[in-house]
């Protein structure tokens, strides 16, 4: 279904204008990150799309309404559309719910290994977004040393390097409304963007309020150091 | 001593910056204090779920005529339905004055579209859900609604025609969006 | 109108504001104010800041569903997110003036007769304020802190006679939803005792300040208000760097996965506040021996007043001023460790760490303080 709706929602994402993508691969950043960093909300849209596209197939991020998509800049009509696209019946309003109706199906389906909820993923790792974009793009073919467990499949970036996870991203797995690229190495830095977002969707307000804040409070500081100089100096 | 003295002959100057600055620093503080609690006291306007439930948006295009479709808002149960051209004109026929709560056409009706009625889908009398809302449902006499707990009937307009019930039932506050859609609240 | 007018105006009319002015406008205070003494006046402020904030977060707080409440403060609340940082920063940021309060009252050795009321009032303050912080830990609904309740809840059951018995009564029996009903309950109950500790702790200052000399006292009005003020507006620089740029500061990340008793962190978990504490607890073998470590750290520096032998004109020595420095770091070592759990040589550095603690206090605080006192 979701698969299916993809075109759908990319032709929808067109329309939302986002703005031509720079090359955020060579070398590697995310805007998100650092003090002053802000989401990138074009790509985070891009990521939405792959995470609703890949992801979305076996995790939950459920802490997240549709409605909430509207702060990476849908409109609410194409929030709701989204929404209407896996068939829910209240609209935006819903979260972006598993897959599985059975509350136990994902462990039993995936040999034990339940795809965890991905809402807060990034704030639950260590460099949450690097972790992200290096776990999705660090499959590799295992070592002679290692005995990989079946149904797994090494990945550099895992701990312990055996994953239940296969490989999901490859190239042209979806197709950008922007013209980007969709490179396996551009759909897990998109991803890891998205999934930024999805765990501190106030991160922009936060550094942005944060900035103005310090400056005012350090102006404050001043005035009232200076004042107070003022006033116990008069007392001589 | 000295430095009373210097402060004197400075005069007004150095008075009136230290005035400027206390003053400064009193707003500004003032400013920090508002900036700070605007948060607080904004945290307890209503929460963004609160805004999307209140103000439910609810598609009315896949309703059949003679069928009503039944939606929770509120907590309350709300039926939408939609009249066939025949249950509009003898709804119309009716004097309202024979009723037993009087109420005409119009009053029970959006003006704009005028083969809809919204009603809240509880009884008047014995509080209890209406049934009706599919054709197959039991309807009572007047083709509307009947309750399977008193047994009340009210006609397609939600106006009680015989039972218990006195009072016809509630319009919940709702405005049609365009022809396909009705937001309440 | 004159200071003296308002004061008597005011004063016929409700006897206690006129003695609210009168300690605003008489010229009680030494005209030499440091800046750091404004720090239990910043503690009562973070305290009543820390306490509306958590009005706040209560009315959407539930202790059944505590990990997605908490997600739906951060998410859903108008400015919910902010809110929430205020608390968590705030914790932070109390805890940072305690610990800096108290430092401060042990260089300068103030908490001599007559300081050893105030001084036994700030110990109270951080005793309460541990407990507080530790519920409001767990009540964030995190794994790390459901984990801590769920050790503390099996400690509980595990608990012979009467101590087994309160635990029980206090945590509602093992881990469970329930026991973070009765935690939102004590943690606010606990926090307006704080508040009201720090009040007693503000009051007991004043009456040890030192006097001024006749005719050169200032009043609270403009002096220390100006100065107030002064100290407010760097805390709040201070503040707000913490609250926007680094929001979970010193809070494990393993809290941010929700609660669930299949996820588990490994090692200590705790927020920054609690680890020295927990670095003594862990050190000491068992239950018991834990329980002793935490209770008998504090009551060894209640017990300063009295393990200081240089008596309330004693001499301030620069060995024991040495050795102060000595017991921050050791503190700071602690905790450092306490967090380093995975480290293997962990064990007997907080082990070390733990036995400078208690004979820095024991030992060497008696020894020192009475051969610099001659």
């Amino acid at each position: 279904m979701r698969r299916f709706f993809a075109p759908l929602l990319a032709l929808g994402l067109a329309a939302a204008g986002a703005a031509q993508a720079e090359d955020t691969l060579t070398p590697l950043h995310f805007q998100s990150q650092g003090a002053l960093g802000s989401i990138d909300k074009a790509a985070a849209q891009r990521g939405f799309l792959v995470y609703q596209t890949v992801c979305a197939a076996c995790h939950s991020a459920n802490a997240l309404h549709y409605r909430d998509l509207e702060a990476l800049g849908l409109t609410p009509d194409q929030a709701a559309g989204v929404a209407a696209g896996v068939k829910l019946a209240d609209g935006s309003a819903a979260t972006l719910d598993s897959p599985f109706k059975d509350p136990a199906m994902p462990a039993s389906a995936f040999g034990g290994a339940a795809p965890p909820d991905l809402s807060s993923i990034v704030a639950q790792r260590k460099h949450g977004t690097m972790y992200i974009y290096k776990l999705l793009t660090g499959y590799a073919a295992a070592p002679q040393s290692v005995n990989l467990l079946p149904g797994h499949y090494y990945n550099t970036a895992f701990p312990g390097g055996q994953i239940a996870m296969p490989p999901v991203l490859r190239d042209n797995a979806v197709t950008y409304a922007d013209g980007t690229a969709a490179t396996a190495q551009q759909e897990a830095a998109d991803v890891a963007e998205f999934l930024t977002w999805a765990a501190d969707p106030n991160l922009s307000a936060r550094h942005q309020i944060g900035l103005r804040a310090v400056i005012f409070f350090l102006f404050l500081s001043l005035v009232a150091l200076a004042s107070k100089r003022g006033i116990w100096r008069e007392r001589a | 001593m000295a430095e009373t003295a210097a402060t004197e002959a400075s005069g007004h100057g150095t008075e009136s910056r230290r005035g400027f600055l206390t003053i400064l620093t009193g707003a500004a503080s003032a400013v920090a204090i508002g900036a700070i609690g605007w948060p607080l006291v904004d945290a307890l306007n209503p929460d963004a779920e609160s805004e999307a439930g209140a103000r439910l948006i609810v598609d009315v295009a896949d309703i059949a005529e003679n069928t009503a479709k039944a939606v929770q808002w509120g907590g309350l149960p709300i039926y939408i339905r939609k009249l066939t051209a025949q249950q509009i004109a003898d709804a119309q026929a009716v004097v309202p004055d024979t009723l037993p709560d009087p109420a005409d056409f119009m009053s029970r009706v959006p003006a704009a579209y005028q083969n809809y009625v919204v009603v809240v889908g509880l009884n008047t009398g014995t509080p209890c859900e209406l049934e009706g809302n599919d054709p197959a449902d039991p309807r009572g006499d007047f083709g509307g609604w009947i309750c399977p707990c008193d047994g009340s009937q009210y006609d397609p307009l939600g106006r009680v025609r015989s039972g218990p019930a006195k009072k016809n039932l509630a319009i919940p506050r709702f405005t049609f969006i365009n022809a396909a859609q009705i937001q309440f609240g | 109108m004159t200071t003296d007018a308002k004061q008597s105006w005011a004063g016929e009319r409700m006897p206690c504001l006129g003695g609210l002015c009168g300690a605003l406008f008489a010229p009680r205070c030494t005209p030499e104010g440091k800046y750091l003494d404004t720090l239990p006046g910043l503690i009562a402020i973070a305290l009543a800041f820390l306490t509306l904030s958590g009005a706040v977060m209560a009315a959407y707080y539930d202790p059944w569903h505590a990990f997605a409440s908490v997600q739906f403060i951060r998410r859903e609340v108008n400015n919910g997110w902010l809110v929430q940082a205020y608390h968590a920063t705030g914790a932070t940021a109390l805890f940072g003036l305690v610990y800096l309060h108290l430092f401060r009252v042990m260089l300068t050795r103030a908490y001599r007769a007559p300081g050893e009321f105030a001084w036994w009032l700030a110990v109270k303050l951080l005793a309460l304020l541990l407990f507080v912080g530790w519920m409001g830990f767990v009540l964030s609904g995190g794994a790390a802190g459901y984990w801590s309740l769920f050790n503390a809840a099996n400690a509980a059951v595990s608990l012979p006679g009467a101590p087994g018995a309160v635990a029980r009564w206090f945590l509602g029996g093992p881990a469970a939803p329930a026991s973070l009903a009765r935690l939102e309950m004590f943690h606010t109950v606990l926090a307006l005792a704080a508040l009201a500790v720090a009040g007693g702790l503000l009051a007991a200052r004043r009456k040890v300040a030192p006097q001024p000399a006749p005719g050169k006292g200032v009043a609270f009005y403009p002096y220390y208000l100006a100065q107030y003020l002064a100290a407010l507006a760097v805390f709040a620089l201070i503040f707000s760097v913490l609250l926007f740029f680094a929001p979970h500061f010193g809070q494990p990340a393993v809290n941010a996965l929700a609660a669930d008793p299949l996820t588990l962190p490994a090692g200590t978990a705790l927020p920054w506040y609690l680890l020295p504490l927990a670095g003594v607890a862990d050190a000491l073998p068992g239950l018991w021996g834990g329980v002793a470590g935490v209770a008998g750290a504090l009551v060894v520096l209640a017990a300063l007043p009295w393990l200081d032998r240089a008596g309330p004109d004693g001499a301030k020595g620069k060995l024991y001023c040495a050795l102060t420095w000595i017991l921050a770091l050791d503190v700071l070592a602690l905790g450092a460790t306490s967090a380093a759990h995975d480290n293997p040589q962990a064990p007997l550095l907080l082990g070390l760490f733990t036995l400078w603690y208690f004979f820095h206090f024991l030992v060497l605080t008696p020894l020192v303080t009475a051969m610099e006192a001659k």
